[in-house]
């Protein structure tokens, strides 16, 4: 190779690999035929879900504002992403401005798991400027935040809170000041190769006027809801130059952990398709699986409706059992009743379910607080989900999960419902779900949610009246993936769970009713055997 | 705390020399750890934690009591005292102001975010194992 070339060979190697040890650098992509573009890489911010809104991380070197009300997280999620993306040769430096006492900040924010101590000082590093804002002027600020920045050679930059030092700045000399020192310090940032993030306290109606929000590369809104007695936080990518980020209000929630972060449009993204060939699952109940045609196929939403009593959780129950039995891993999102009691339950009917917890393969989740987003249920889901690697999901019941809703989400919760299912069930997971719906022995209501749309399969159950009896019918109602029987079938709960009883009765009409009457002449009989003892008088 | 507040004012005194801490009407430390503090919490911040320090510590030292914290964060008033006391009781009122800044650090932070503050100041603490937790009242 002639010595020119290899210079040049060499010269575009370089360009191309990042230099060990940095994570973060520009790189120049080339793709044939095209111009050479730069490509912008992503700063992590350390928050669960939030890369994914913001279109995978904050731009490097951008300008960003973390703006909101009071008490919205703002100086948490600023905190969380000091901490995740900083290093002893980049450094965090973290300016307070006339806001929260420092020692108390620190005091709250170590509360955090990600606040590391190992990393104060070194990676993370904290400066007032309280005094240089109160005793001189903003080209004293710059000064300060330069030579500052310059001497820890700081990969990010954090203002907390601008706000508070453009307002100071404002009354003492004007808002062209305030966007002439705002221009030199995002020069000098930039350049300097800083990612930074100026945290405030705005209003929403302060974006069409403050140019602030014009000058910055990207804007998160951060926002608390407040509806009838709940309050949801919520977080919102107003603006962020250079990448696409997921639109919308998004569900966030502080923990001992920090902010994390659900995605609106978590689940319908990166679906994946149902196998062609999909295999039927037993129910556990040899007789509705023949109902069924042999089964549920594989990957379908399973929607049992039926009032109270009628033994809808025991067959959720008998469902998952079934798949632990043939090796299947399962899920069980419990809203209304508590795992000990969903537990001993399934210990009545001989399914144990103790043993598959221990060995991992099932998880029972007691999903009851309140003020639940969908996004939130369905994160604890997939992650309860990824962790036993689960192929049976029971969902019981939509009604309780409802109620964990926040008032907020319940407007939206079957659009909410549409989204869970089709993300799960993309992924191959089979759901059945409960719900309870009141027989009202006029017609027979599938569910109060009319939300059969987004199930391939119904299973109803209702209670029927025959000879003085309150008895119970299942009938499947719709099989999406196939042919099924139309049978009304009569079956008991016993010590094995949901056990069909009886082919199906041809001598009354009018049984979805739930108050049949006799078609043909009864039959000569003694005392028709009661499927369940009748209570003594 | 005292105790290391103590090994804090040994560590001084053997990078300076006793001219420094010992033999001057000043409290060396807390200037030595103003700059570092002030630069975290600012000026205003570090005289209002050493100003209620020296509050707790004017009930176990007496004369304490007509010494001030300054705009600037420094102490005022130690000539009279300093020239009025022995050399120990002298010392004796370093060491429980220091305690007391410590105990207050503590307090707000916690012992592992003090130890790393002190640390920064002065390396050799870690190695030392010292202990901001142990909660001694001495």
């Amino acid at each position: 190779m002639r010595k020119s070339a290899r210079k040049a060979k060499l010269a575009a190697s370089k360009t191309a690999v990042p230099k060990a040890g940095l994570s973060k650098t520009t790189l120049l992509k080339k793709p044939a035929g095209n111009p050479a573009k730069v490509t912008i890489r992503k700063l992590s911010t350390g928050v669960p879900g939030l890369d994914d809104i913001l279109g995978g991380g904050v731009p490097e070197f951008s300008l960003n504002v973390l703006a909101g009300a009071p008490g919205c997280g703002k100086t948490t999620l600023a905190h969380q992403i000091a901490f995740a993306s900083a290093t002893p040769k980049k450094p965090a430096l973290y300016f307070t401005v006339l806001g929260e006492p420092v020692l108390k900040m620190m005091r709250y924010q170590q509360q955090f798991s990600f606040f590391d101590e190992t990393k104060l000082g070194n990676a993370v590093r904290f400066i007032n400027l309280s005094d240089v804002v109160l005793q001189k002027d903003l080209a004293a600020v710059l000064e300060e935040i330069i030579a500052q920045v310059t001497a820890a050679n700081a990969g990010v930059v954090v203002l907390d809170s601008f706000r508070t030092l453009a307002r100071k700045a404002n009354s003492d000399v004007g808002e062209v000041e305030v966007q002439s020192f705002l221009h030199r310090l995002a020069q000098f940032l930039t350049s300097w190769q800083a990612t930074t993030f100026l945290v405030g306290e705005y209003v929403e109606d302060e974006i069409r006027d403050n140019s602030l929000f014009t000058m910055v590369d990207g804007i998160i809104w951060l926002s608390q809801v407040t509806e009838r007695n709940s309050v949801v936080r919520k977080l919102q990518v107003m603006k962020l130059r250079g990448q696409a980020t997921v639109p919308g209000l998004h569900t966030i929630r502080i923990t001992e952990e920090g902010l994390q972060a659900f995605s609106r449009t978590l689940g319908l993204m990166g679906d994946k398709l149902k196998p062609a060939r999909r295999q039927r699952l037993s129910t556990g109940i040899p007789d509705l699986d023949t109902m069924l045609g042999g089964g549920i196929l594989e990957g379908d939403s399973v929607l049992v409706a039926g009032p109270s009593g009628t033994g809808k959780s025991a067959l959720a129950t008998q469902f998952i059992a079934e798949g632990l039995r043939l090796g299947e891993p399962g899920i069980m999102a419990i809203f209304e009743e508590r795992p000990q009691g969903y537990a001993r339950r399934a210990d009545s009917f001989g399914l144990t379910l103790k043993s598959a917890e221990q060995k991992g393969t099932l998880e029972l989740l007691y999903l009851r607080p309140l003020d639940l987003s969908v996004d939130e249920t369905m994160q604890a889901i997939l992650d309860a989900i990824k962790r036993v690697d689960a192929k049976r999901l029971v969902i019981d019941s939509l009604v309780g999960f409802e109620m964990a809703l926040a008032p907020g989400f319940r407007t939206d919760f079957r659009e909410s419902l549409y989204r869970m299912i089709g993300a799960l069930t993309g992924a191959g997971i089979t759901i059945l779900s409960t719900v309870e719906v009141e027989d009202n022995f006029i017609s027979l209501q599938f569910s109060h949610y009319a939300i059969s749309f987004l199930t391939d399969d119904i299973i109803r159950l209702r209670y029927v009246e025959i000879d003085g009896q309150l008895r119970k019918m299942m009938v499947v109602i719709k099989m999406r993936g196939g042919n099924h029987s139309k049978d009304i079938r009569e079956y008991v709960i016993t010590d094995k769970g949901v056990v069909v009883i009886h082919p199906r009765r041809t001598d009354y009409a009018e049984m979805s009713t739930g108050i049949p009457h006799r078609t043909g002449p009864r039959r000569a009989q003694e005392n028709e055997a009661a499927p369940e003892p009748k209570a003594s008088m | 705390m005292r105790s290391v507040a103590l090994r804090l004012i040994n560590y001084e005194t053997l990078k300076n020399g006793a001219s420094e801490t010992g033999t001057a009407a000043t409290f060396p430390m807390t200037e030595r750890l103003r700059p570092h503090l002030a630069t975290l919490m600012g000026n205003g911040g570090f005289r209002a934690l050493l100003a209620r320090a020296l509050v707790l510590a004017s009930a176990e030292v007496s004369w304490l009591r007509k010494v001030i914290v300054n705009a600037d964060g420094a102490l005022e008033g130690l000539e009279t005292p300093y020239a009025q006391l022995k050399p120990a009781e002298f010392r004796d009122g370093q060491v429980v102001l220091l305690a007391q800044l410590l105990r207050l650090l503590v307090a707000f932070i916690g012992p592992v975010m003090t130890l790393r503050l002190m640390g920064e100041i002065w390396p050799q603490l870690a190695a030392d194992n010292v202990d901001f937790g142990n909660g001694d009242k001495k």
